[in-house]
């Protein structure tokens, strides 16, 4: 065993040493080979590719803005009606980015789709792996909800599993090593979407459990309550706090992702930075967004 | 790219208030997430079986705390890129 381990850490220095070299090489020329199809026939061949992190970064965060400066036709797979129905749609400075959002939110859902049909499918009393992992997250999960609001409204526990597993999908599937693929999340509508929808079911369940006049009384209250007005603002900055969050974290994670391994050339370190940027910050993010939503609806209820 | 001299100037104040914006917003969630994974440490230390509780109940917290650096980090980007 001790020796499977030494030849395999000995491959992989090796490898490391080769990478660095080739990377110490193929900087100096600010080429890249280029090996595709082009008009149905066999293309190979050395472009001129000079690196530009500001032009990079326009490029990944802002692409409508990217086609703008470089004066490119834009295009969406090459098609010029669909980019006029996303411009018609959503106007000119977001149509792009419009389409890549809903491309991944679809991607998405495809998979959890998928996943669920697939689990469903094939329940037994015996269970197979991916069916014990996703009754472990589910558990787990419901045991926070009854902790938190109680035995009789376990009922919420598919809402919050819901938004678990598709926030957590969408922070992982910026992991996938395809261009284009970006975390849905990175764009602000989506945890705002998310956001408000949390805060409207809390106050759906604060009307169910006290009643229409019993939870407004928290508000019109004047005598009791005279800065009634600063309630309102923090029910708003609910949102606010919960949805930026989110998206604060997967963008500043994306943008340091880039940035730092272009300072390294793209060398082993973004592996370390995908793990902790991706993997954890995405997982914690995850987690909390839930936990915040359950936090929200435990205080209205526990009143 | 050319500039005018008014807007040289507006994009190197907001280019500057983006470092100080961040440098200053990172301070205090720092101070507040250290805290809290002390007092969580103290809190192990003492209840051992209370662990996964208490772990909880911190990276909450720390999300929580950390929302104003995060605040901080979205006013940056807005200076870096809206401006300019």
């Amino acid at each position: 065993m001790a020796k499977k381990k030494k030849s395999l850490l000995k491959l992989f220095l090796l490898l490391f040493i080769i990478e660095v070299i080739i990377v110490i090489i193929s900087s100096g020329y600010n080429k890249e080979l280029q090996i595709g199809f082009e008009k149905g026939k066999f293309l190979l061949r050395n472009i001129e590719h000079p690196f530009n992190l500001q032009e990079k970064i326009t490029e990944e965060f802002q692409i409508d803005e990217y086609y703008r400066q470089k004066g490119i036709e834009p295009t969406i797979y090459g098609s010029k009606e669909v980019y006029i129905f996303f411009k018609n749609t959503f106007g000119k400075e977001n149509a792009i980015s419009s389409f890549q959002l809903i491309r991944m939110l679809l991607i998405v859902d495809l998979i959890l789709l998928l996943m669920a049909l697939y689990i469903r499918r094939r329940l037994l009393s015996r269970p197979s792996k991916p069916q014990i992992l996703f009754e472990m997250i589910y558990t787990a999960l419901e045991e926070f909800v009854v902790e938190t609001l109680g035995k009789q409204r376990a009922n919420y526990a598919p809402y919050i599993v819901t938004l678990f597993i598709f926030i957590w999908t969408c922070n992982m599937i910026g992991l996938v090593p395809i261009p284009g693929f970006m975390e849905p999340t990175r764009n602000l509508n989506v945890p705002l979407g998310l956001g408000i929808f949390a805060v409207i079911i809390v106050h759906i369940t604060a009307i169910k459990v006290k009643g229409v006049w019993g939870h407004l009384k928290n508000y019109v209250n004047f005598v009791k309550n005279p800065l009634f007005l600063l309630d309102i603002v923090s029910e708003l900055s609910k949102v606010v706090s919960i949805s930026f969050r989110l998206f604060g974290n997967i963008l500043g994670g994306a943008i340091i992702i880039l940035v730092v391994s272009s300072l390294v050339s793209f060398v082993v370190i973004p592996v370390g930075l995908s793990l902790f940027f991706g993997i954890f910050i995405g997982t914690i993010q995850a987690f909390v967004f839930t936990m915040l939503a359950l936090t929200y609806i435990g205080v209205e209820i526990s009143e | 790219m050319q500039f005018t001299l008014a807007q040289g100037i507006v994009k190197a104040a907001a280019l500057l208030g983006a470092g100080l914006c961040m440098g200053m917003g990172a301070l205090g969630p720092g101070v507040g997430e250290g805290f809290v994974a002390g007092k969580a440490c103290e809190g192990i230390a003492r209840s051992p079986e209370n662990a996964s509780l208490i772990t909880r109940t911190m990276l909450v917290g720390q999300a929580v705390s950390e929302s104003t650096g995060i605040y901080s980090l979205v006013i940056a980007l807005l200076l870096i890129f809206s401006t300019g």
